[in-house]
């Protein structure tokens, strides 16, 4: 450990080691630390299920949950959209080639106490039963602009311009009622609340696109989900980071970040060991002093021995519960994968309820997400702080994450590392650095 | 006859049950398999692969290959084996290997340096972490590498054969150096390994499919993660 690196990395969550390939790859020496003995701190799988109960404080399983290795299951919920950031990430940087994913089988929206399919193409508006006839045609006229909108080129805006006039006016334009303009901004843009209808218009066309894009790609949803859990994603990154050269330990404790002249960091000590480096990089679990709460996240796992009800027994779905509908701020979440994906014993689905918490008692809040998943074998709730950085690292060159949001996707995930990447080293990340040295195993 | 196929492999699939070409234009059973290395840093790993799959060698080998991983295809009488061989990265010598190398791996080679004999005491810890981690059905070789430099043993063959034979292992003493024995374990393994024809859809790894870019679903010839 006692040796001069270009950047230390703590924490081997999904963010830590996307940064961590990034650096690598970008040529820099790379010493990547977690305390754990496990990859993926915040963003592993857990695995054997005992270790969950034990986790959680529960007593040990019993055999009906079959074999304890057969369970992998994530702590944090979220699904990769098929067109979005983290799947070009994983293409570009060729950490796809560890992993195999399966498309996610539905994707619902709850309206008015009940869960109906999310309509994304014309045919699918029109078979809906979130609309009636008319508004059924308005929306299969706005989905229309929304697919030929190209953002360089004004023709196709329609006497509208997107990046003054706000979504309200959009929809307007288009005569939607609440109804629609509630999933189409909270089950297509996926927003977690309503600020988006006064902001230009631009970034939910964007969103919408992206959704449809990606179910454009695999079929049945726009998501997808790894299989053996979210666990792999870390992990697949820090196979990258490794063959560019970066160093790993595990369960290796981090007692001091050692600062140097104005407060800039100069390497971590552990014990006696001192790494020295120019920069670190690290989740806010490593520098509780130098980030601020931002919010809670509540997330309940839910284990379950049947499908969702009303999902054509899908082994795998996400369902939105828009604010509105449920009297609140921001959406609540649901998910649902299972044995199909190797995250549990056959026969068993994994449920997870999440959304960010808005009052003193954040386990009734999830109670409309818990209700639609009907009887519950076991039920692990979490409630966790939200931190962000309380500076940008630029002086301390200390460059910290924000802890995982309640989003049901890694978009912003995604946006948080390019952020971080960008600030460390001065420059956006050159994804032509790694064709290169990828082609060679296909000489 | 049987015989390791040294030609360049196609361009990785968008979905793991495509179907391949033999190299002889027959239509034969192809089987894909997952390998790991496992050893000490140094035991010569690398060195291995890289003789078997390009048929090189270099004294001074640096510590990783920078690639994701290599494949080579084995020719066995009518089945073409293809193995997908992952290397450690390093990231052995920290104890720090995710399970993900072991996830799905179907057959292993654990090597030591027959030179070394604490490689040698290594190679059966990473035996029994297999055995803890990997598939129950996984077919694991012990490699004896640096036989060229057998003047300098500190491992007996004997010991070291006797101690496979108790866990079940193929053994081999190889040199990444002369080649020997180097195709000869990779095709011992081959021969150990069930096989059942990819295009049945059948695959020991989850049953998922692997992204690439321009993926439609269908596959894109060429146009992988470039």
């Amino acid at each position: 450990m006692d040796e001069e690196y270009d950047a230390i990395v703590l924490g081997t969550g999904l963010k830590e080691c996307i940064i961590s390939g990034m650096l690598s790859v970008s040529g820099k020496k790379v010493l990547h630390v977690d305390r754990n003995k496990y990859y993926g701190g915040e963003s592993a799988s857990i695995c054997p299920l005992e270790e969950l109960f034990t986790k959680f404080g529960a007593n040990a399983p019993d055999e009906s949950y079959g074999r304890g290795r057969d369970w992998n299951v994530d702590l944090i919920p979220k699904f990769l959209m098929a067109n979005g950031s983290l799947v070009k990430l994983l293409i570009h940087t060729g950490v796809t080639r560890y992993l195999e994913f399966k498309s996610v089988e539905g994707s619902y929206v709850f309206k008015g106490g009940k869960i109906a399919k999310v309509p994304v193409d014309q045919k699918e508006a029109l078979a809906s039963d979130l609309m009636g006839m008319f508004e059924k045609r308005r929306f299969r006229n706005f989905l229309t602009y929304v697919q030929d909108f190209m953002q360089d080129d004004p023709k196709t805006w329609k006497d509208f311009d997107p990046t003054t006039q706000n979504m309200t006016a959009l929809y307007e334009k288009f005569g939607l009622d609440k109804n629609t303009q509630d999933f189409t901004g909270h089950a297509l843009a996926l927003y977690r609340d309503d600020d988006y209808l006064n902001r230009p218009a631009l970034d939910t066309i964007t969103r919408i696109k992206l959704y449809s894009d990606s179910l454009a790609k695999y079929g049945k949803s726009p998501y997808l989900y790894p299989m053996y859990g979210l666990g792999e994603l870390p992990q697949g990154f820090a196979r990258l980071s490794a063959i560019y050269g970066g160093t790993y330990m595990l369960d290796k404790p981090i007692d001091e970040i050692v600062l140097g002249e104005g407060g800039r960091a100069v390497g971590v000590r552990s014990g006696n060991e001192i790494a020295k480096c120019k920069q670190i990089y690290c989740d806010p679990t490593y520098v509780p002093d130098r980030v601020r709460k931002k919010g809670k996240v509540i997330r309940c796992i839910c284990l379950l021995d049947h499908p969702i009800s009303n999902t054509k027994d899908a082994l795998s779905t996400q369902i939105i519960i828009p604010q509105k509908q449920v009297g609140r701020n921001s959406d609540i979440y649901v998910s649902l994968v299972s044995h199909t994906h190797q995250v549990a014993a056959k026969g068993w689905f994994i449920g997870m309820v999440s959304t960010t918490v808005e009052t003193d008692n954040p386990e009734n809040e999830i109670k409309p997400g818990l209700d639609l998943l009907g009887p519950v074998r076991q039920k692990f709730v979490s409630v966790s702080d939200y931190y962000e950085p309380i500076d940008d690292g630029l002086q301390s060159q200390i460059f910290i994450s924000q802890s995982y949001d309640a989003t049901s996707h890694f978009e912003s995930t995604c946006l948080d590392v390019l952020d971080i990447f960008k600030r460390g080293t001065g420059e956006e990340f050159d994804f032509s650095k790694i064709k290169r040295d990828l082609d060679l195993e296909e000489q | 006859m049987e015989h390791t196929e040294p030609h360049s492999t196609e361009p990785e699939m968008a979905n793991r049950q495509g179907a391949a070409q033999r190299p002889n234009g027959a239509q034969g059973k192809i089987c894909q398999f997952k390998l790991v290395l496992l050893g000490e840093s140094a035991v010569g790993k690398s060195s291995l692969v890289l003789r078997f799959v390009k048929g090189q060698f270099h004294e001074y080998q640096e510590s990783t290959i920078g690639a994701a991983f290599l494949t080579q295809t084995v020719c066995l009488d009518d089945t073409t084996v293809k193995f997908e061989i992952w290397d450690t990265a390093g990231q052995e010598r920290y104890h720090s290997l995710a399970p993900m190398y072991y996830r799905g791996a179907q057959a292993a080679i654990v090597v030591y340096d027959i030179t070394n004999q604490d490689t040698f005491g290594r190679a059966k810890t990473w035996v029994k972490e297999l055995q803890r981690q990997a598939s129950p059905t996984i077919v694991i070789a012990l490699a004896g590498n640096k036989q060229d430099l057998a003047n300098k043993r500190m491992v007996e063959y004997e010991e070291a054969q006797t101690y496979a034979e108790e866990n079940g292992l193929l053994f081999m003493e190889t040199s990444a150096k002369t080649a020997l024995n180097v195709n000869d374990i990779f095709l011992a393994i081959a021969k150990k390994l069930p096989k059942y024809d990819q295009n049945q859809g059948q695959s020991g790894q989850g049953q998922g499919r692997r992204l690439a870019e321009g993926d439609q679903g269908a596959k894109t010839p060429g146009n992988c993660c470039k």
